[in-house]
């Protein structure tokens, strides 16, 4: 079949309109597909995205125009990602934005990925503090510790002693009790 | 050290090679996209700081480098051998690369996501793959807290790789099961149960070389062994049928595919010029002969191997010169003509 547009080219894409319930086909070929607009649609014949601007008619393309225009307003905070930049690019900004975007985008991600929820594998190591702030602490607590005398470490181990024992946890108390047993005897040795 | 691709499988499957991917991004940076030049390059410096051991996890040699420093060739060789995605190649934001010298393992930084781990196998060795996938993950994840969230799972820029950011991809060669007439209605019911597959080489609808590419379409809501396990089992049910489909033609017309083989081998051996899609044609019929047994090479070499060499951006490499495109046909036959072991007298 000819392309209905040009007459000349073989037509390879089936268009279906369906305006008021009225139901037409057309058919184009690749280059006059690529002239015309097909709205979210046209990015198929540029070659830029398919997939991206596919997924933006998916994801934003149920809402009333008026409340749309009003949802398009919300901005992630952290990215500064607005809903409307996330709709027409498929891509989120930051991991805040699943959190903001959460409601508008919950029923699109079941819808595109068959689930809403995640089964798998979960993070080996997933700290609160931030690496960076982690390795701050970690350093300050190395240096704190070189700092500290063995008087503190007695007196800390001292506590979990106590603490081993209100809790009946009689083998850790044991250990404690050891410990500061031994650098005890160390400290005497050495004076 | 050979690269993965030119590790020689055992013959008899149509399932080329393996892939696993993990997506995942680092919860102290905003996601690439959105992430300043400026902090892209203190993220890449500190990641890779932070992996600068990362050889010590199974005793392998990593090289790294930074992707604005590598020519727009290398690049473009690196897409051609799968380390690279064509979005990648298109922005200018900082990335790197850490990749072994097999080229089987490597993490894109700054790409798409923030760390995108991939590991390459051959044959069919999804399981393989992602156990190994999933060790540099929790290497990296022991160093660099993720972006997780309970509900969505691993967060990533695109909501098609989030929950396990993963993407099972498995390449099998399908030349006789694509020529039937109810493939295309096949490849659309795919999507039915959960995975995609589109042709890796050609132009349009051409395909060249009858290599298609499966992946698990959904990554969230499936477990990993999940999604692979789909891959697999799809990969090895097409590789089933097509054997059973070639079998069928060996029993009533060996001859006239025998000669097929060695008159394409006898193209690829003597061949002034070779387009690519002449080439990935040829090299698709020497695949199937080898699986089938028709012909066998006297040296070791993998077809996949030769599919990659003939690509554009590697036939420039080897030339220390820009070709056009009559010079590229002439680069590739040559290239063929040398690479292309002899055929042991039958």
């Amino acid at each position: 079949m000819l392309c209905e547009r040009c007459k000349i080219r073989e037509a390879n894409i089936q268009y279906t309109e369906v305006i008021n319930g009225v139901k037409t086909e057309h058919n184009f070929c690749a280059q006059c597909a690529k002239e015309m607009d097909f709205g979210p649609y046209s990015a198929i014949f540029d070659g830029e995205f398919p997939l991206a601007q596919l997924l933006s008619g998916l994801l934003g393309g149920e809402w009333p125009v008026q409340k749309k225009d009003r949802l398009s307003q919300i901005t992630c905070p952290t990215c500064g990602t607005s809903y409307e930049e996330f709709v027409k690019n498929s891509c989120f900004g930051c991991a805040d934005c699943y959190t903001m975007f959460d409601l508008l985008i919950h029923d699109n991600i079941k819808q595109l990925q068959g689930s809403d929820s995640h089964k798998g594998k979960h993070p080996v190591c997933q700290e609160p503090l931030s690496s960076k702030a982690q390795a701050e602490a970690v350093a300050q607590e190395e240096t704190e510790q070189t700092k500290s005398t063995e008087e503190q470490q007695i007196r800390a181990w001292d506590r979990k002693l106590k603490e081993a024992l209100r809790t009946e946890d009689y083998e850790n108390a044991a250990v404690y009790r050891d410990k500061i047993r031994a650098l005890r005897e160390g400290k005497e040795a050495d004076a | 050290m050979l690269k993965w691709f030119e590790q020689v499988q055992d013959g008899g499957s149509n399932i080329v090679c393996s892939k696993v991917r993990l997506a995942r991004n680092w919860s102290e940076y905003v996601f690439p996209s959105r992430l300043s030049d400026e902090d892209s390059r203190e993220m890449l410096n500190r990641l890779h700081e932070g992996l600068r051991d990362l050889g010590d996890l199974d005793g392998r040699d990593y090289e790294s480098a930074y992707l604005d420093e590598l020519s727009e060739l290398d690049r473009r060789a690196l897409k051609e051998r799968r380390i690279l995605n064509a979005s990648i190649l298109e922005r200018k934001a900082p990335m790197s690369i850490l990749i072994t010298r097999e080229e089987d393992i490597s993490l894109v930084l700054n790409g798409s996501d923030h760390i995108r781990i991939q590991v390459w196998a051959p044959g069919l060795c999804l399981a393989e793959a992602l156990k190994t996938a999933d060790q540099v993950d929790d290497y990296v994840n022991a160093r660099f807290s993720y972006a997780f969230d309970d509900k969505y799972g691993y967060l990533t820029s695109y909501p098609t790789n989030v929950g396990t950011g993963l993407r099972a991809t498995a390449i099998v060669h399908l030349p006789s099961l694509s020529m039937g007439k109810k493939f295309p209605s096949m490849l659309n019911d795919m999507g039915r149960i959960g995975v995609s597959i589109r042709g890796v080489y050609g132009e349009g609808r051409e395909n060249y070389g009858a290599l298609y590419e499966i992946s698990n379409q959904k990554t969230m809501g499936r477990t990993e062994k999940e999604l692979t396990d789909l891959v697999a089992k799809v990969a090895s049910q097409l590789d089933e049928q097509e054997k059973q489909i070639r079998e069928m033609g060996l029993a009533s017309h060996r001859l006239e595919m025998e000669d097929e083989v060695y008159k394409s081998y006898g193209v690829l051996r003597y061949a002034r010029r070779l387009s690519m899609k002449d080439a990935m044609t040829f090299l698709s019929q020497i695949m199937s002969g080898i699986a089938d047994g028709l012909v066998k090479l006297q040296e070791p070499c993998p077809v996949f191997r030769l599919m990659l060499g003939i690509q554009t951006a590697n036939l420039q490499k080897l030339s220390d010169r820009p070709l056009d495109k009559g010079e590229l046909d002439m680069a590739r036959a040559a290239y063929l003509r040398s690479e292309l072991p002899d055929l042991t007298q039958s």
